[in-house]
This record gives C-alpha cells, structure tokens and sequence, in this order.
C-alpha cells in the first residue's frame, strides 16, 4: 500500500495537507503518513492527526539549539527510499521549500513548487498539478513521472481536515539526525500576523507610490473609518521594511480574497497582482495614467494619493 | 580568496504577456531579460570579489540565441562567462538545469562558492539552487540577506516564516541570494563595451555526460487572464463621492459611522 506523505512546518498547515492527502487516498487505497517534528514526550499532535486522517505518524528526532532544520533531510530521505510513498506533499513555508528541493534532488523526482491546484488524472495513476509561471500571467500544468510526487502547497489550499470517530494509527520516531554541515548562532524569532490580511473584507495595500513611512498615518486613518487591514507590495515590506514581511501580498506574499481592495501608489505588476486575483471588487488609487494596476482594476483612480485619500477620508467622515 | 559562481537565467520578459483574454500563451514576440533575482545574485557576487579578492564567473544553461544574455551578465561584472547551451535546453524544468550545471560545474570549474537568485523570474520554482547543492554534495542556504566570509568559514543571515537565522558553514557553498541584499548596479557603455571582450566558454549537449530526462512534465500552459472592465475615476470630489456611494449600495462600505 503505497503512501500519502505529508509535511508542513506549521501545525495548522499540516491539517490542510492531511485533508488534501485523504481526498487522494481514497481513490488510490492509500494511507497517509505525517512527519511530526519531535515531540518533546507529548503524543497530543500525534494523536490529533491520527484522528484526523493520518495512519502514522514520524517524528522527526530532536536537534541540538545549534543543528540546522535541514539535518533532518537524509533521514527523510532513508525512509522515503524505504517505503516509497506515492506522493509527497510539503507545506510552502520558506524553509518547506528548500527541504522540499533538496529531498526532490536526493530521490531524482520531480517537484511541482507552490502548487495551486491538484487533482488525480482520469486513470487515478496520477496528479494533475497546476502552478503560476510568468509571475502570475500564466499557468502550467504539470504531471510526475518519477516516484514519490512532490509538490509545495500554499496554505488554504485545503481546509483543515476535521476530527472522525474511532481512528487509529501508529507513531514511530526516526533516529537521529547526522550532524548538519549548517550551524545556527542566533536567531531573531518575529511573530505571524499573516491572518489578519488572509481573512480580512476590506484591504488596503500601501505601494511605493507613498513617499514617507510618516504617510503610512494616512493610510492608518483611512483603514480605522473602514475596519480594513493593511498589507503591502513587496518593496515596502523588503526594502523598505514599513510593515512586517508577512504583509506582502503577491506571488512571493500571500494570496487574498476581500470584498474590497485598495491599492495606494500600487503599480500593479503582475507578480503582485496575482496575489489580488481573487478580489470580489479592485479600486486603485495611481498618478501614472499607464499604471498597469488600472486594467484589472474595477475603479481606476488616476490621481495623487496625496489628494484622493483625504477626499475619501472625509467623504467617509460624512 | 573565493571563486564565486553565479548562476542566471535569460528569460521571457513577463511585460510582453498581453493580457487580453485569449488563453494562449504566445511568446512568440516576447523579448528576454535577465531573470530579476539573478541580478542579484550577480552583484552579490561582484561585491563579495570587491571585498575579498578571488574570482566570478557567470553559468547558465540556455538556447543557443541566448548569447545577448551572456553579454548582459558579463557586462554586471564577471570576469568571464560559461554558457551551457542546445537549442533543446530553452524549456528545461528544474531538476534538468541543476543536473546540467552540476555536470558542468563539476567537469570544467573550480569553485569556493555558487550563488543563486532566489527564484527565476519565469518559473519561480526556487529549486535549481538547492537542488544543486544536492548533487555537488556541498551545504546549502536558501534566502540569504546577508553574507560575510572568513577564510574558509561562512556567515550569512537567512530569511525562514519565523524570523531571521544566523548561520554558520564551511566552503565550498551554494547560496539562493534575496533581493534586498543589494542594488544591482546598471551597467554603463564601458561595461557592455568591456563584456564585449571577456572570455566565454561554450558548452554543447555533446560535451555533457548524462541524459538528464524531465522529472515534471508541462502538460499544458495558458495564460491567467486577469483583466476587469474597470471604470475610469478622476480626482475630483464628485468621482470620489461617486465611488462611496456606489460601494455603500453594494453593501461594501459604512459611512458616517464615525
Ligand atoms: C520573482 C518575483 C516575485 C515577486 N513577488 C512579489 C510579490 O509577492 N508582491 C509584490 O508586491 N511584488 C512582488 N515582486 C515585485 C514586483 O515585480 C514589483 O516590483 C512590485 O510589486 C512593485 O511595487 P510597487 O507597485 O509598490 O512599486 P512601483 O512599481 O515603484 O510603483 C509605484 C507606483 O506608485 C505610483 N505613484 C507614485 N507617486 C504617486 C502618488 N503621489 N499618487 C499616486 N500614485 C503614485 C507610480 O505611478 C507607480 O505606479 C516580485 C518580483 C519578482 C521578480
Ligand atoms: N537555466 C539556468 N541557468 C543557470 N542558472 C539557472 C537557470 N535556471 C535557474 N537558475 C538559477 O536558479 C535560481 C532559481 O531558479 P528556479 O528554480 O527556476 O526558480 C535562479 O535564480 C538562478 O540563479
């Protein structure tokens, strides 16, 4: 019985990954594997995957403050070669990929990266991917040849998988890691806030087109009148570091989907715009009469930000 | 002193996809480019020499037609260029172009360091530069904003969802470089005009060892089509009080709360 494996950094993630493994298993009779990161002599994770889809759980082995995440690759790699699943699934965080990558480079198979749709080709022999290419202007379908499949999957792609009734499985540790060529001196740990922009109705993204991080006021005042949230372009989050990286939206960023977004000075090339597709309504606010932004835009506001966001500011305040 | 390798891609400049609605995705008139990220990776590379001494040289696996892409990567700075290139290598997926560079890079250079852009501007899969990593068997930090060496010892800050990681490790190295670790300088007249005469060392399919079959087969590629019929607004407060009105009855929006 061939496997369904999957990873994801984070918890959540990996209830995502579970259901979208169990919808494949139950076509191709497989089970599902999750790899754990060690537990620290809690079985409570195990146990809440294996009640919701998982039938073995692997616990990666703990590594020294020092070791690298990355240590874990050749053990990973041992029992893949050992039980040959069918598919591999691994949450796209930045570290995913790159474990991803280079288990994918160890077994000589192929890896379809930030997957955004997947579904079992009509012989259910196998997966039928797609990906964005071209920053988001286009779209590739792909298919595996190679054994095991690997792909990176966004989260939401799936929902997380919910808790059955009766559910058994088992749970192993894999032994431990060889030491990793990568050591870590520090850390500088920051905290998620991704959340909020993934669930929010109301969206403003600030752009380069906002000269000062002082402006950002402007725009602060303009989401508190509409209980938006703020994200951002990628410049402004990597360069400039206004706003915490998490609220970069686009290829790179994250996908969202509001009732309304506003882009402030966005220019809208397509890498970022990929990230808005999903909008039910786009208005953006640009000084540049060929801004790109402004043919996937429903209102194109050609003016200076500088003079538009107080208009609406106090049409708001009416 | 370090011999740096940096990989590019010449890639489809995405600005030439039109975005009307037909699906087909027609390249036919698109022009190439330098993938974004690899300009990065370049002047990385370019600095680290500045800094430390030793050597760059600039790799890509491409078509033959490619060689406007080897003049623009000379003219960023390398001293001299490797252009792995067949006319079957335009459309290559990840685990095809790692194993050629790392059939290359193993044959024909000597290296102390590999750096990578973080993604190609076309694919985006962010796999070659860990992928050959794996196959030339040497440690590997994807998303680096920040490199400083110390004879053989390497210290580079690398970006993961939880924060930023201090790492140590030991040459030979590959690194997948972000863009916020440097402007790209643009290259001036001089620079296109000294690329002119730098070394370039051609590689052909022949010379390779390896059948380096895809791992990923493309079954189809369309483009996305994004386009809205959207309304032109200007300025002025009519146009704004218009848009508030249209989304207030559309339930969107809220005013006169506060
Ligand atoms: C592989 C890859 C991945 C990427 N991923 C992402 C991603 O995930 N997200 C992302 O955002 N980008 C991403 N990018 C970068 C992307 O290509 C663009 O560079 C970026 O989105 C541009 O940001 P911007 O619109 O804020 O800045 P700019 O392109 O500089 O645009 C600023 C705009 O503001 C307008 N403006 C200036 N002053 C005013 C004013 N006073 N009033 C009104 N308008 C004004 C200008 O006309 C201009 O259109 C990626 C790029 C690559 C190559
Ligand atoms: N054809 C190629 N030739 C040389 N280097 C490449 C090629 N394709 C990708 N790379 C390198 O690998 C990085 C990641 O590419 P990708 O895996 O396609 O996202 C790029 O930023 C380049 O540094």
């Amino acid at each position: 019985m061939a496997g369904i494996w999957v990873f994801a950094e984070d918890y959540e993630h990996n209830l995502e990954l579970i259901q979208g493994g169990t919808e494949l298993a139950q076509k191709l009779a497989s089970k599902i594997v999750v790899i754990l990161p060690h537990n620290a002599g809690n079985d409570e994770k195990a146990h809440d995957c294996i009640a919701r889809g998982a039938d073995e759980i692997l616990y990666l082995p703990p590594l020294a403050e020092d070791e690298d995440f990355m240590a874990c690759i050749p053990l990973i790699v041992a029992e893949v070669l050992q039980e040959k699943p069918d598919v591999f699934l691994i949450g796209s965080s930045l570290r995913g990929k790159e474990l991803a990558a280079r288990i994918a480079a160890r077994l000589n198979t192929g890896l379809c990266s930030d997957c955004i749709s997947l579904e079992l080709s009509a012989d259910d022999q196998s997966l039928i991917m797609e990906r964005l290419i071209f920053g988001g202007a286009a779209v590739q379908r792909v298919s595996i040849p190679t054994r095991p499949q690997m792909a990176t999957i966004p989260p939401r792609l799936f929902s997380p998988a919910a808790v059955q009734e009766g559910r058994t499985g088992n749970i192993r540790e894999l032994p431990p890691a060889p030491p990793s060529k990568v050591k870590i001196l520090g850390k500088k740990t920051r905290t998620h806030e991704a959340a909020a922009l993934t669930e929010a109705r109301i969206l403003l993204c600030v752009g380069r087109g906002v000269e000062k991080e002082e402006d950002l006021t402007l725009v602060r005042e303009l989401a508190d009148l509409l209980g938006a949230e703020i994200g951002c372009t990628r410049p402004i989050s990597d360069e400039m570091h206004w706003l915490p990286e998490e609220c970069c939206i686009g290829l790179s960023g994250i996908q969202v989907k509001p009732e309304l977004y506003i882009g402030i000075g966005v220019s809208g090339q397509i890498q970022h715009i990929t990230g808005i597709r999903d909008a039910r309504i786009i208005c953006s606010i640009n000084n540049d009469e060929n801004a790109p932004i402004f043919a996937v835009s429903d209102y194109a506001i050609q003016g200076d930000l500088y003079k538009v966001l107080p208009l609406i500011i106090e049409g708001l305040k009416k | 002193m370090p011999r740096i390798i940096a990989c590019y891609k010449w890639v489809v400049d995405e600005a030439y996809i039109r975005t009307d609605s037909s699906p087909e995705l027609d390249l036919e008139y698109a022009d190439k480019k330098m993938s974004d990220y690899d300009r990065n990776a370049i002047e990385e590379a370019i600095q680290l020499y500045e800094k430390y001494g030793g050597s760059v040289a600039a790799i890509t696996v491409g078509h033959p037609y490619d060689t406007k892409g080897v003049k623009d990567a000379l003219s960023r700075g390398p001293e001299k260029a490797y252009f792995i290139n067949d006319p079957s290598f335009e459309n290559l997926e990840p685990a095809q172009t790692a194993a050629i560079l790392a059939d290359v890079i193993t044959a024909k250079t000597e290296y102390d360091l590999i750096i990578c852009g973080e993604g190609s501007s076309d694919l985006y899969a962010q796999q070659v530069g860990p992928r050959l990593a794996e196959l030339l068997d040497i440690p590997c930090v994807t998303m680096v904003s920040k490199i400083d060496l110390a004879g053989e010892q390497l210290i580079a800050e690398r970006k993961a969802d939880d924060g930023i990681e201090t790492v140590s490790l030991s040459l030979p190295a590959l690194l997948t470089v972000l863009p916020d670790i440097n402007s790209p300088r643009i290259p001036g007249l001089r620079d296109t005009l000294a690329a002119s005469k730098k070394p370039v060392i051609e590689i052909v399919k022949d010379e390779l060892s390896g059948n380096f079959a895809p791992c990923l087969q493309v079954l189809a590629s369309f483009k996305a089509n994004m386009e809205r019929n959207g309304q032109k607004l200007s300025d002025e407060a009519a146009d704004i009080a218009f848009l508030l009105d249209t989304l207030q009855s559309k339930g969107i929006i809220a005013r006169g709360v506060k």
